[in-house]
């Protein structure tokens, strides 16, 4: 038992590798399914331990586990676990669990599938647990690999593209972060070895020391919080730079969309608020505009391009764009209420974007095609997926009572909070009440617009006259149910608790992250 | 220590060859089988001798005082074998051993393998083989500009006749004589930059050299603080040396032979180009820089200029993008890999270049060794990776089934049928394009770190700043790490996204024309299997197979486990202290030694 407590996130990462390995051992395709999901499964078990053995009140990382990996770069391998990463490694075993029922009818090299699929997870897991910077660039880069393969080998038509153009935006923005990872370990000394220092815990404290003693300017600084924020951005992706994301969809098999969707992009999320803000605050303080921009922008433009899809997956792809920017958002006011609200809208975008994904893979399954315009009437034939995908796009655009509505209302909260006199923005000069409030108000027209698309999504898809061809569509499997139905279950528990799901864990380690913004 | 055991591994390898070159008159088909047997144990006993001496190392360092100036025992020697000389001696040794299992001749008559056809002269080929080795070897040990031309060419005249001999194809014959014009006009120039040196500075001695160009002050104490002016005469033997290295290491703009040569010639000797000449000139390169420089690498003005560029500045900046560019561009897998080569020599010069401006940073930024330190690394980790990419296309059967795999064509959907050589290319693809977890990406950590560290370092007082050039310089680094991904991500993609049915060969415009139907090559070729590599585990794979599996290992224990790592880094670290031993406050030669020397 105490060598499962000390070593519990190191199991966590490295068991689905472990199940990997079974998987290409298994002897056929049943197998090699039945492992991968025990694998999923015994991990999903293993990450709701750490919910009992967290420290709600705690704020700082905990469970920590240090061994030296590189002595001569002080590279460490070092694992912990915060209110920032918890939620996420929770919903990142959740789906993938998920995941694995709906790959359920991979029939195309089921082994490798299948045991990418568990590399993934590692990659996964260990981008959110991991403390030491470099670790946490491994698992970062280390994800695109399976993913390009998962893409590329199982993916639809135009796989080829799809996949190369995923790898390579991904990859720039990698080099991107390389340079600020090896910028900040020349910048640094650790007390302890005279080394520069790649530990995200001691890393701000060290920067701050750095810029206070003058070695490192506020140029760099902002050059800095740049590279890595253009990294996270790509991957979450904002909308300069979001192209990719369409395309991976589009083409990825439904259960790697929605890892993507759930998972990968929360990578980029997750990234801001573990590197880019606490390393190079000063530099965000001073850029909020930008980021703030970037992140409207995304809600705007991915609502709208959302809106003029005729592929049903595209548009829940660029709904994702949108919903992504009011994390972005939410992490540029720098407002407490705002950055809780960014962390709530990842958990709930994981949830809502894998539901969305599968419903529309259950639709493909059955039709063979996504053209919104040649669905109608899937209400009457279907009734019971109906009334599944109902939970799910209203989750989806944010009403009240399920997940979308909290992290969307929190970050407008927050948002509107950022222009009061006391919040960081103001106090620090950065930015006057006036420039705060044309951000907050357009990301309130998103929520309108996302509204829009949904409920036209609604109509055009569901309502109508049954369609002939569609009649003798069989309802949804049993298989598909117990996918859907955890995720409809959740979209409303996180809707009604969020404090007991989220909040609870997030806001001492969000505490302990705004003293470092000061 | 005596010249006979310092140059023992040289000596070993030049027995052998002379053996081999015997065992070449015999036309039996047994003898031709024992050819890399010979050549194999020639290089595992060398090998170990020189992991013995690594091990070993630490005591003073072994200077011969054949031919040179001998003054207690000091530096003057024509050889001075080093900690750098040794590390760089271990490495072309155990690259050698790879090597020389891609050119394996296994099939029936031992007349070649999958990829290679040099039919009755399996003698011969190994022993040029060893020869050019011994000629990289020489070159890590020269200390005299006279051996160092000596070793290069002996590096290099032999690649001429093995690419020429390799297969009995048109294409391997035009690449041979290319090859040797071009080779024969670079080493023209380099020797007449050496002639130059000689002529400007009165010495052929490396030392003589470095101490001759810095001044001294009136009780002969050599003052190495100063950064030397280089008179035109010198100026242009320095730029005709860099221009005949840069043909070595394949640097643009005397890389354009790259492309022909690496295509025509066969997949064996490619590897073996890509590898030994491209050492050899940059060991000499170093050392010809540390000679300007002295131990403080205060490089002179058209290598460095005072705002961080310069030669070395440009050709990084050129060799990086127009390799990586010309890359994308390719049809043909090896072509890639050429110019791949080219972008790689482009990482290693970047180092260099953020070495050469060390002296305009303050020394609390490392510049110095890390840029050392990192050309070194990322030597070893390029020859390990390349090998593993280059014995995969020979194991992987062309579309018509007679050669082993070139163009991208041939890979389509082979990753369905050959997982794990498409898995072992996937790896060497995802290491040289530099992902983490393999060398490749340890290496590129290494190039990038002491550019960033000049870039981001404090200039110290009336020095004017290389943060700008710098700065680009890294900027460009990783625009190029990009551009690459997208040509290795494309050998990767071919493998396992493509189906063979979808390999549309009119997609390739430019593509290279396919090797014209075979003449009937000497002896007979290796048609008697159609695909050499089904199945994988045969007694026509293994020694190939091995490379393969040998190099992908080294690329993930070198990238992964950190005690590998930190052995290669350990090694890197002791080789970069070439300085080591020339004390600070050297007394410099009098005229009067200076005038003996002549």
């Amino acid at each position: 038992m105490q060598f499962l407590q000390n070593n519990l996130l190191t199991l966590l990462i490295f068991l689905p590798t472990g199940g990997a390995v079974l998987t290409l051992l298994a002897k056929n395709r049943d197998a090699a399914r039945w492992t991968a999901l025990a694998t999923t499964l015994v991990t999903l078990a293993l990450s709701l331990v750490l919910l009992i053995t967290f420290k709600t009140n705690f704020g700082a990382v905990q469970m920590v586990q240090e061994g030296d990996w590189i002595p001569a770069f002080n590279i460490k391998y070092k694992v912990g676990i915060d209110g920032l990463s918890l939620p996420l490694v929770l919903l990142s075993t959740f789906i993938c669990a998920l995941a694995a029922i709906a790959s359920w009818n991979i029939e195309k090299m089921t082994r490798g599938y299948f045991a990418l699929f568990l590399f993934l997870e590692t990659g996964i897991l260990g981008t959110f647990l991991a403390i030491d910077f470099f670790l946490f660039y491994v698992f970062f880069e280390v994800t695109l690999l399976p993913m390009y393969f998962l893409i590329g080998i199982w993916g639809g038509p135009r796989k080829e593209y799809a996949a190369i153009k995923f790898f390579l935006y991904t990859l720039v923005g990698s080099i991107a972060l390389l340079i600020v990872l090896i910028g900040t370990h020349l910048y640094t000394k650790d007390a302890a070895t005279g080394l520069g220092s790649f530990d995200l815990v001691k890393l701000p404290l060290l920067i701050k020391a750095a810029i206070a003693n003058g070695s490192m300017s506020m140029d760099v600084v902002r050059w800095f919080f740049v590279l890595a924020m253009i990294c996270f951005l790509i991957k979450v992706p904002a909308v300069p730079f979001h192209t990719w994301l369409p395309d991976a969809h589009v083409e990825a098999p439904t259960a790697m969309s929605m890892i993507l969707a759930a998972l990968l992009l929360k990578m980029g999320g997750y990234g801001i608020f573990r590197v880019a803000y606490p390393l190079f605050s000063d530099a965000g303080r001073e850029l909020w505009m930008i980021v703030a921009f970037v992140g409207v922008l995304s809600i705007l433009y991915g609502a709208l391009c959302a809106m003029a899809q005729t592929d049903f997956k595209r548009l829940v792809a660029y709904s994702s764009v949108s919903h992504m920017g009011f994390v972005v958002l939410g992490a540029a006011m720098m407002t407490k209420t705002a950055a809780n609200g960014a962390l709530f809208m990842m958990i709930a975008h994981g949830i809502t974007s894998a539901m969305l994904f599968f419903i529309v893979g259950v639709a493909y399954d059955r039709a063979h095609h996504r053209e919104i315009s040649r669905f109608g009437g899937l209400a009457t034939t279907m009734p019971v997926y109906f009334g599944l995908s109902a939970i799910g796009i209203f989750a989806n655009l944010g009403l009240p009572g399920l997940c979308g509505f909290i992290g969307e209302i929190m970050v407008l909260l927050g948002s509107f909070e950022a222009a009061k006199p006391g919040s960081i923005l103001i106090q620090s000069g950065a930015a006057s009440t006036r420039q705060i409030y044309p951000f907050a108000v357009s990301a309130c027209l998103g929520v309108v617009l996302t509204a829009a698309y949904m409920l036209w999504t609604i109509q055009r898809v569901y309502f109508g006259p049954e369609r002939a061809e569609y009649r003798g569509f069989k309802e949804v499997d049993s298989r598909e149910q117990v996918v859907l139905w955890p995720l409809a279950v959740m979209a409303l528990l996180l809707g009604i608790l969020p404090t007991l799901f989220v909040f609870s864990y997030t806001d001492s380690t969000v505490e302990t992250l705004f003293k470092l913004f000061r | 220590m005596s010249l006979l055991s310092l140059l023992l591994p040289e000596l070993i390898l030049i027995v052998a060859a002379s053996g081999l070159l015997l065992l070449g008159l015999s036309n039996k088909v047994a003898s031709r089988r024992l050819a890399p047997v010979v050549a194999m144990l020639a290089l595992i006993v060398t090998f170990c001798i020189q992991i013995y001496r690594v091990k070993a190392g630490g005591g003073p360092t072994q200077h011969d005082t054949f031919g040179g100036i001998s003054r207690d025992g000091s530096i003057y020697g024509t050889l001075r074998i080093a900690e750098f000389a040794q590390y760089i001696k271990l490495i072309s040794l155990g690259i050698g051993i790879l090597l020389t299992l891609l050119a394996w001749p296994t099939n029936d008559d031992a007349t070649g393998n999958s990829a290679l056809h040099f039919g009755h002269d399996a003698g011969e080929f190994f022993a040029l083989m060893l020869l050019s080795l011994t000629g990289l070897l020489l070159v890590a040990g020269a200390n005299d500009i006279m051996l160092l031309f000596l070793g290069i060419e002996l590096a290099s005249i032999p690649t001429y006749i093995m690419v020429s001999v390799s297969r009995p194809l048109p294409v391997a014959q035009e690449a041979g004589v290319k090859y040797f014009f071009l080779g024969a006009f670079a080493a023209a120039i380099m020797l007449f930059g050496f002639s130059y040196l000689y002529g400007t500075t009165g010495a052929t001695n490396l030392y003589e050299i470095m101490l001759n160009l810095h001044p001294k002050d009136a009780s002969g104490i050599i003052d190495w603080g100063t950064r030397i002016t280089l008179t035109p005469w010198q100026s242009l033997a320095v730029l005709m040396l860099v221009a005949g290295f840069a043909f070595k290491m394949a640097v643009v703009p005397l890389h354009f032979y790259v492309g022909d040569v690496y295509q025509g010639a066969a997949t064996p000797v490619t590897a073996f180009l890509s590898f030994v000449p491209k050492a050899s000139g940059f060991v000499a390169l170093i050392k010809l820089l540390f000679a300007l420089g002295g131990p403080n690498w205060l490089l002179p003005e058209p290598i460095v200029r005072a705002n961080g560029t310069g030669l070395l500045w440009v050709l990084a900046i050129l060799t990086m993008t127009v390799g990586n560019v010309l890359g994308l561009l390719q049809y043909n897998v090896k072509r890639v890999l050429a110019f791949s080569s080219v972008a790689h020599s482009g990482y290693m010069m970047a180092a260099l270049a953020a070495l050469a401006t060390s002296q305009f940073v303050s020394p609390a930024s490392n510049v110095k060794t890390t840029g050392l330190q990192a050309v070194l690394f990322y030597l070893a980790a390029y020859g390990i990776m390349n090998i593993g990419a280059f014995g995969v296309l020979q194991l992987l059967s062309a579309r018509d089934g007679k050669d082993s795999a070139e163009t991208f064509e041939d890979l389509a959907g082979k990753g369905r049928h050959h997982v794990s050589l498409a898995l072992s290319m996937a790896v060497c693809c995802f290491s040289l394009t530099g992902i983490p977890l393999t060398v490749g990406f340890m290496g590129k950590l290494m190039i990038i770190k002491p550019a960033l560290a000049a870039a981001i370092a404090k200039t110290p007082v009336g020095m004017s700043s290389v943060r700008p050039a710098m700065t680009w310089l890294v900027v460009i680094i990783m625009i190029n790490a990009a551009i690459s991904a997208a040509y290795y991500l494309r050998i990767v993609a071919t493998l396992f996204l493509r189906s063979e049915e979808h390999a549309h060969p009119a997609t390739a415009p430019h593509a290279a024309p396919h090797p014209a139907p075979r003449p009937h090559p000497r002896g007979h070729h290796l048609a008697d299997h159609a695909h050499p590599v089904d199945p994988l585990f045969t007694r026509h794979t293994m020694p190939i197979l091995l490379a393969v599996i040998l190099s992908v290992a080294g690329t993930l224990l070198f990238g992964m486990i950190p005690s590998a790592t930190e052995l290669l880094g350990n090694g890197v670290q002791s080789a970069a202290r070439i300085e080591g031993d020339i004390p600070q406050a050297l007394p410099g030669l009098s005229d009067k030694a200076v005038a003996a020397s002549k």
